[in-house]
């Protein structure tokens, strides 16, 4: 069954060469959907046009209403013409993990985790920083899955690159998400630390039967950790298959330079 | 081959200045600047009457000046009889807020407001007194101000335009003018001072804080967007972490920096200590104007020192709550 379905999605910044060239893409419910493409190929966009923290300029992202409205629960939602109040219903049950971690490096590793529950409270409440004892306990034991238990009440700038990336995926974690969306989780971490990272997304994706959209930089991790893969190239999806199908011919593809 | 080697490396080192593009010079535009700024300094250096002779020259009068300031004279700070105490009321009974006969509240009132304000240490106090409560009253106006005249918080370009507009214009006229204005709808005193610091500081933090808030890592806003987060959730959440060290340095350096304007409007009645010091200047009473100027110098001080104590225990201490 499909979680999403991204139909002809088109980007552009400007009058330039657009970034996203029609992009056709169907995401299974459970997966881990590996995205290999060079920089500047379009994958970082592709990502943040699902939950719109960038606006698409055509086509259609499809998700079933039922993930994040619990009335009707049959009909599709284009996630493009959802209004305000949806769009909230919706980020809140898609978790997105950054390249920069993007955790409050002034805020303890509890409180960076806490404001993953944002999408579930009110304004008035959330601003005065009250969580009740039950999101308290949810935190705490999301970081205990993380292994950063014993670090919760720490000052994040007191962690490690890879510890913050962990308090990210925390932080997500809050949020009850469907779906994960991560942006290049571990281009910013040695290789040793890279599959730590991994190895702990993919555990509680599988655990808690998250699908993930994954980008990497790297072929080698991705095929180590991608249930499928999806090749992008200057805008475009070149491959989407399992990682047995991509073969030499493929991989240079993807990897070429420009050269039209 | 290895001498083979390093006769290539010789001559590629040679060789990289033509490898490279050329170095783009200047311009006689560069010079052009620079000559307009010449001349725009040697203009301003005319109109400002500048004779470093003449300061030479005077240097010795400087000396029989800070002279007559010697030693200064703390008669009027420390003699109990210039703060003219009321009689009937016991200290602890001026000095605290004990419960007192009709009319010696009465009395007590009219020596608070009127009597303890004209000494040099009331003055004092009245000067500190403004530059807080104009500091604290300014935060709350720039607080929301900062957040809507920066691009990327506001919730519209045309109310970040607006607001940017009449900050500017406002930041634009002196403290003293600002004062002069309160003078006339206030009447005299620390008061219309106070308002003085209170308009001019709104503005000044409301322009920092903005600047703050829009040099903040966008990547965090990026990610409390993605939770699902509203408006004021981002701004707490993402924003004010970010800005929260910079909005405290900015407060607490315009309190000190109040505190200076404030002993100056003193000049236009608006209260505080610069009456009693230009009232001394002017009636040529140079060491009790030594008194007065070195009270004020301790104060500042104190309030500097105080400031970054404070400054250092907000910004290093681990999360608020």
């Amino acid at each position: 069954m499909n979680i999403l379905e991204v139909r002809d999605l088109h980007k552009s910044f400007g009058p330039v060469t657009p970034v996203l060239r029609g992009i056709n893409l169907k995401v299974n419910q459970g997966e881990f959907l590996g995205i290999i493409g060079l920089s500047g190929s379009g994958k970082s966009t592709l990502l943040r046009c699902i939950n719109r923290l960038i606006e698409p300029t055509s086509g259609e992202i499809l998700v079933p209403r039922a993930l994040f409205d619990a009335g009707d629960n049959t009909a599709l939602a284009d996630v493009r013409h959802l209004k305000r109040h949806d769009l909230r219903l919706f980020r809140r049950k898609v978790g997105m993990i950054f390249q920069q971690f993007n955790v409050v490096k002034r805020f303890t590793v509890i409180e960076n985790v806490l404001s993953g529950t944002l999408g579930y409270q009110s304004s008035l409440k959330s601003c005065l920083k009250l969580f009740t004892s039950e999101e308290k306990h949810q935190a705490l034991s999301n970081l205990k899955r993380v292994g950063l238990l014993a670090h919760a009440y720490k000052r994040t700038s007191d962690l490690s690159g890879g510890e913050e990336q962990r308090v990210a995926i925390a932080r997500t974690l809050m949020q009850r998400p469907t779906i994960i969306l991560a942006d290049e989780p571990v281009s910013n971490l040695d290789p040793k630390l890279s599959r730590v990272i991994l190895d702990i997304l993919k555990a509680v994706c599988r655990e808690d039967g998250i699908t993930a959209v994954v980008s990497l930089h790297t072929m080698e991790l991705t095929k180590e950790y991608a249930d499928r893969i999806v090749g992008l190239s200057r805008g475009q999806l070149i491959f989407d298959g399992p990682a047995s199908d991509l073969n030499q011919g493929i991989v240079d593809e993807i990897y070429r330079e420009d050269s039209d | 081959m290895a001498q083979h080697n390093q006769t290539r490396a010789q001559g590629s080192e040679r060789d990289i200045f033509l490898e490279a593009p050329p170095q783009p010079s200047r311009g006689s535009g560069y010079y052009v600047r620079l000559i307009c700024l010449l001349v725009v300094l040697w203009w301003a250096f005319e109109g400002a009457n500048f004779r470093p002779a003449e300061l030479v020259q005077g240097i010795p009068q400087i000396a029989v000046t800070l002279g007559r300031m010697l030693p200064p004279d703390f008669s009027k700070v420390m003699d109990s009889a210039s703060y003219y105490f009321p009689e009937n009321i016991s200290a602890p009974k001026l000095l605290l807020p004990l419960p007192l006969s009709a009319e010696r509240s009465v009395a007590k009132k009219r020596w608070w407001n009127n009597t303890f304000p004209q000494t040099i240490v009331g003055a004092t106090l009245e000067t500190i007194q403004m530059a807080l409560a104009g500091t604290f009253l300014a935060l709350f106006v720039a607080f929301p101000l900062g957040f809507l005249a920066a691009r990327n918080t506001t919730p519209h370009p045309l109310l970040y335009h607006a607001i940017r507009l009449v900050m500017n214009f406002i930041r634009t006229i002196p403290d003293l003018a600002l004062g002069l204005l309160f003078v006339a709808a206030v009447g005299l005193g620390a008061f219309a001072g106070t308002l003085a610091l209170f308009i001019h500081t709104s503005t000044v933090l409301g322009k920092l804080l903005s600047e703050s808030v829009e040099n903040i890592d966008e990547g965090v806003v990026e990610a409390i967007r993605a939770t699902g987060a509203g408006y004021s959730q981002v701004i707490t959440f993402a924003v004010l972490p970010q800005v929260l060290p910079d909005l405290i340095s900015f407060t607490l350096y315009r309190l000190e920096t109040n505190i200076r304007a404030a002993s100056v409007l003193g000049l236009i009645g608006a209260g505080g200590i610069g009456y009693l010091m230009n009232t001394s200047f002017r009636t040529f009473q140079y060491q009790e104007a030594a008194a007065i100027v070195l009270v004020l110098i301790g104060l500042v001080m104190a309030v500097d020192y105080t400031s970054y104590r404070l400054r250092r225990l907000i910004v290093l201490s681990p999360g608020e709550s």
